[in-house]
């Protein structure tokens, strides 16, 4: 298996071009390609490392965050304007993994792996952000919940690279719950946003479907930057109800649904009051 | 500097067992049974010879060709012929140049096996306890059956009778270096480098199945990278010895972690039953039933009912008590020591009971248990005395501990104390050599340091108390079982209580002959005196050397051997009506006190303060031993929390990897208060008690104490996993 690590996008775009389908497997942190190669699921000719693209931005503008495609977690986590203009974002890229994990982990590879147990894929479907596609033609840009098909689907098509992800500033916060509290994948993984008027509450869930989802019949009982608490509960319940959860190994149906009750509506309580992001 | 290896490790310099390499080594891999039990029809390994780098491929058919002398135990083949009993049991092995080219060739071998019945787990043939008299069933193991005073009196005459049932999960060791060998074949020499805790132990254990005479079986310990228990017999050896007879050819054979998780004999789970018959404050008898999976352990090689249940009725003073229990044989790998085998889950099982009986009745469960602790002098069960015995004092020093914690907590912070007791392994026995050579002392001992510092710290540390010499002038050399002392192995806590004997015998005989050697009268004393080994008696000092004979100076030094042959502490015959039970050497008490936080709606469990009190008889080194309890606490938390293997209906490990077997982190790690008991001697040197197993003992029933204490929810299974939690707190 051989490594190449270009320099430029072009160059990698046309390695992934070249050759019959599945000879290019890219790698962008690896945490999760890795333990599939160890495995033996995939066989590929080449990993085309993309760590060497200049592709690692943290750009504010007034309503959206850019990140690109390679910035390892831990730069996104240390940023300061993180905590206080998309607090959700923050807690969920510390949930990932393990300190060394998140030193290699990506927003990009984590996108493109599509795994349903990510702990990203919620808040950045509650956060409604979109996904810049490079292609051999140059860059499109498409809402996440289009991006994603499904549990390790995603429509970039053959030549195509995750380029970067914008992330509108939005009051936010993300729970989880794990058997081990570290470096575990979670059971349920809850985020929920809010537009800065109140005007419209994000819910999504994880752990529950095949693939994170967001829960928009929940979603619509809420109004207002600080919904009633009998409104909040309801949400919750009904976040609960049609997240379409499941067993298995890990948890049984009836704790999922225990968890998301309770994890939602301390997501909801915990979306800060006052409007954060630039609108503050 | 703490210990002598700490540089080297920090560097990555030590050889362990996984750096082993020879030039021209072959790679193996084991080929395993693919169902849980069966009847091999065909073993086909022409595929696998005919795989690219294959240099050998062996199964049943060829050992006679490679053993043409085999005498050995026909109950221990190397290689199944017929049955299959546990899923994953190796059936062949494969070497080839490098280790992909190995894994290939080992998935192209033909099996095929006619399937049996399998037997999952004890459910599937004890849906509930049996009875007594089931110890001709053909899913017995064993069965163990003993008896204090009348139980079924007491239990008439009880005013109420409290019962419980608890589980316990399997868990795995989990060292941070798997099971790794180098063996070589050369003439009549059988010759392998392992990692493992009992260089003589996997001697034996290579003789017995290959039946080859036991000199011809040669055995050197590399580092080990943790052993835990699982490290204790053979396991990669014989196979590894037979490909590099088969290949002539070096042959290095490492599990995968994979692999480690179902070929490491590790803890299966098990279902007890208590019930204690109370009159007014006091137990008046106990009854204890065990069923322990034993997975496919062979028969009469099961140690563990025996020795655990013991620990299940508690250090209780209780007029009547019985014990009862059987060894089930599932199609699960075969059950194996782990850390204080099998003793944090009795303890869990007793002392959960325990304190829900003082819960019950409105008691204060510390209170409780220090009217009812065993005191010196009080007989067993068994019928031994307890001797010296730190229980009380550590009771009441977990008292001033609670009494702090709940100044300093929160509120709703809940404290669970648990008490539990081992006793130091002797195993066979043991002894070293040792060496005063004109600048050092020299320890030759054929075990391996395997991380908790009893050998590499333990025994020079008894040689720094006997001799006077400070630590950098004594060392310790590894040999093999061809020249090495004997010994039975670094398990059972007993490393420093029979090999640190054997070293306290050996530098006492050194001393004296110096003493015969040196005028005047009095103590002998060694010391460093710019670089030289320097002997005193009051004013006068000699360098030891000039000491020396010339038969000494020729071989580099004076030589002493030590031996220590400790023995196991008699049990009542007369209260054991069936099966092996295990007399305890010595009384070690372990008294841990946990501080949990429970999320009320999720169920999840925060330890947010630990203490651990630990009777060590006497202390030879105190950072050592505080690390030991340390990494004990750790690791009980572990068991107590998230560690559990998962079996599908038909035997399959469902989580063999360390992303869904949870191994704590240091993140789930609270502060730990160490706290440690001196002056109620054991059986080791100057009074040393075993000090690496009882830490572990009594972590998860302190845990499961302090969430009942915090949350009212009672958790009697094990682990407490938050979904189990929440059921608990009846939130499912």
């Amino acid at each position: 298996m051989a490594l190449l690590a270009p320099t430029r996008a072009e160059e990698a775009i046309a390695e992934l071009l070249d050759g019959p389908e599945g000879r290019v497997a890219v790698l962008a942190g690896g945490t999760d390609l890795l333990l599939d190669l160890e495995e033996g699921k995939g066989a590929p000719e080449v990993l085309l490392s993309l760590h060497r693209l200049p592709w690692r931005e943290l750009r504010w503008g007034r309503e959206h965050l850019e990140v690109g495609a390679t910035l390892p977690l831990a730069e996104l986590e240390r940023d300061p304007e993180l905590a206080r203009r998309i607090p959700g974002l923050l807690e969920a890229v510390g949930a990932v993994g393990g300190f060394a994990l998140r030193n290699q982990a990506t927003l990009g590879g984590n996108l493109v792996r599509a795994s349903p147990v990510s702990d990203l894929i919620p808040i950045l479907l509650a956060l409604e952000c979109e996904v810049g596609i490079l292609g051999s033609t140059g860059e499109r840009t498409i809402p996440l919940e289009k991006f994603l098909l499904g549990p390790r689907r995603t429509v970039l098509a053959r030549g195509e690279l995750v380029r970067r992800v914008v992330i509108p500033t939005l009051p936010s916060a993300f729970r989880w719950q794990r058997v081990r509290p570290a470096n575990d994948v979670s059971q349920i993984s809850v985020a929920v946003a809010r537009t800065p008027d109140g005007e419209h509450w994000r819910i999504a869930t994880a752990g529950v479907a095949p693939l994170a989802r967001r829960a928009r019949t929940a979603e619509a009982l809420l109004r207002g930057r600080s919904p009633p608490e009998e409104l909040m509960v309801s949400a919750a319940a009904g976040a609960a109800e049609e997240a379409g959860v499941r067993a298995d190994k890990r948890a049984t149906d009836t704790y999922r649904r225990q968890l998301l009750r309770t994890l939602v509506l301390r997501a909801i309580r915990a979306v800060p009051v006052g409007p954060t992001g630039d609108a503050g | 500097m703490i210990r002598s290896d700490s540089p080297r490790k920090v560097r990555g310099a030590l050889e362990y067992g996984v750096d082993l390499d020879a030039p021209g080594a072959l790679h193996a891999v084991l080929i395993r049974s693919p169902v849980a039990h069966g009847r091999l029809r065909t073993l086909d390994l022409e595929r696998v010879r005919s795989s690219p780098g294959v240099v050998a491929a062996i199964g049943a058919a060829e050992l006679a060709e490679l053993l043409p002398s085999r005498r050995g135990d026909p109950s221990r083949p190397a290689f199944p012929s017929e049955e299959l009993r546990y899923r994953g049991e190796p059936v062949a092995a494969v070497a080839a140049r490098t280790l992909g080219e190995a894994r290939a060739a080992a998935l192209r071998a033909r099996i095929e096996v006619d399937p049996l019945p399998i037997v999952a787990q004890i459910e599937d043939v004890f849906p509930e306890w049996p009875g007594s008299g089931e110890g001709e069933s053909e899913h017995v193991n064993a069965h163990v059956l003993a008896r204090q005073g009348d139980t079924e009196r007491v239990f008439a005459r009880a005013d109420r009778v409290v019962r419980g049932k608890y589980r316990t999960a399997g868990i795995v060791q989990m060292p941070l270096e798997p099971h790794a060998c180098l063996a070589r074949v050369e003439e009549e020499s059988w010759r392998v480098q392992s990692s493992t805790q009992s260089p003589f132990g996997v001697r034996e254990d290579t003789s017995a199945i290959l039946g080859l005479p036991e000199e011809q079986v040669v055995v050197e310990a590399s580092w080990v990278g943790g052993g835990f228990g699982g490290k204790g017999a053979a396991l990669l050896e014989p196979y590894a010895l037979l490909l590099a007879a088969a290949s002539h050819r070096p042959v290095k054979l490492q599990l995968s972690y994979a692999e480690e998780f179902e070929l490491s004999r590790s803890t299966l789970p098990s279902t007890i039953w208590i019930e204690s018959a109370m009159s007014g404050d006091a137990i008046l008898g106990r009854r204890v039933r065990l069923l322990l999976d034993t997975g496919a352990s062979l028969p009469g090689r099961d140690f563990a009912t025996g020795y655990a249940i013991g620990f299940i009725a508690g250090p209780y003073r209780i007029g009547a008590v019985e014990l009862e229990g059987y060894a089930v044989k599932t199609n699960k790998p075969p059950f194996g020591p782990h850390r204080a085998p099998f003793a944090p889950q009795c303890v869990f099982a007793g002392e959960s009971h325990t304190d829900e009986i003082a819960r019950e009745a409105g008691w204060d469960p510390l209170e409780f248990r220090e009217r009812t602790a065993w005191r010196v002098g009080d007989e067993t069960p068994l019928g031994q005395k307890v001797g010296p015995f730190g229980l009380e004092e550590g009771i009441a020093r977990a008292r001033a501990i609670r009494e702090r914690w709940r100044k300093e907590l929160p509120q709703g912070t809940g404290i669970g104390l648990a008490v539990g007791f081992w006793s130091t392994g002797t195993g066979a026995g043991g002894e070293v050599l040792v060496r005063l050579g004109p600048t050092e002392l020299v320890i030759e001992t054929v075990e391996a340091e395997i991380g908790s510092g009893s050998v590499i710290r333990g025994l020079v540390a008894v040689a720094e108390e006997i001799s006077g010499l400070p630590r950098e002038a004594i060392r310790i050399e590894r040999t093999d079982t061809a020249r090495g002392p004997y010994d039975s192995g670094v398990y059972g806590s007993r490393t420093l209580g029979a090999l640190g004997h054997a070293v306290r015998v050996a530098v006492t005989k050194l001393l004296e002959e110096l003493g015969r050697r040196l005028p005047g009268r009095g103590e002998v004393r060694l010391e460093l005196l710019d670089g030289k080994c320097v002997a005193s008696r009051g004013e006068a000092r000699t360098g030891v050397e000039s000491l020396f004979t010339d038969t000494e100076r020729a071989t580099s030094g004076m030589l002493a051997r030590g031996r220590h042959y400790g023995r196991g502490g008699e049990i009542l015959a007369e209260r054991v009506i069936t099966g092996g039970f295990f007399g305890y050497t010595d009384f070690t008490a372990a008294v841990h006190l946990a501080a949990v936080a429970v999320d009320a709606e999720t169920g999840q469990v925060r330890v947010v303060r630990y203490a651990a009190i630990a009777d060590a008889g006497h202390v030879v080194d105190a950072p050592t031993y505080r690390a030991q309890v340390e990494g004990g606490v750790a690791m009980g938390l572990g068991e107590a929390l998230t560690e559990e293997t998962l079996w599908s209906a038909e035997a399959e490990l469902m989580n063999p990897g360390l992303l869904d077997y949870r191994v704590p982190t240091l993140l789930e790690i609270p502060p730990i208060e160490v706290e440690v008991i001196e002056g109620f001697p054991g059986a080791g040197p100057g009074g040393t008690k075993g000090g690496g197993e009882p830490p572990i003992i009594p972590v998860p029933a302190a845990v499961a104490n302090a969430v009942a204490d915090a949350s009212g929810a009672r958790v009697r299974e094990l682990p407490l996993t938050p979904e189990r939690v929440a059921r608990a707190l009846k939130l499912l």
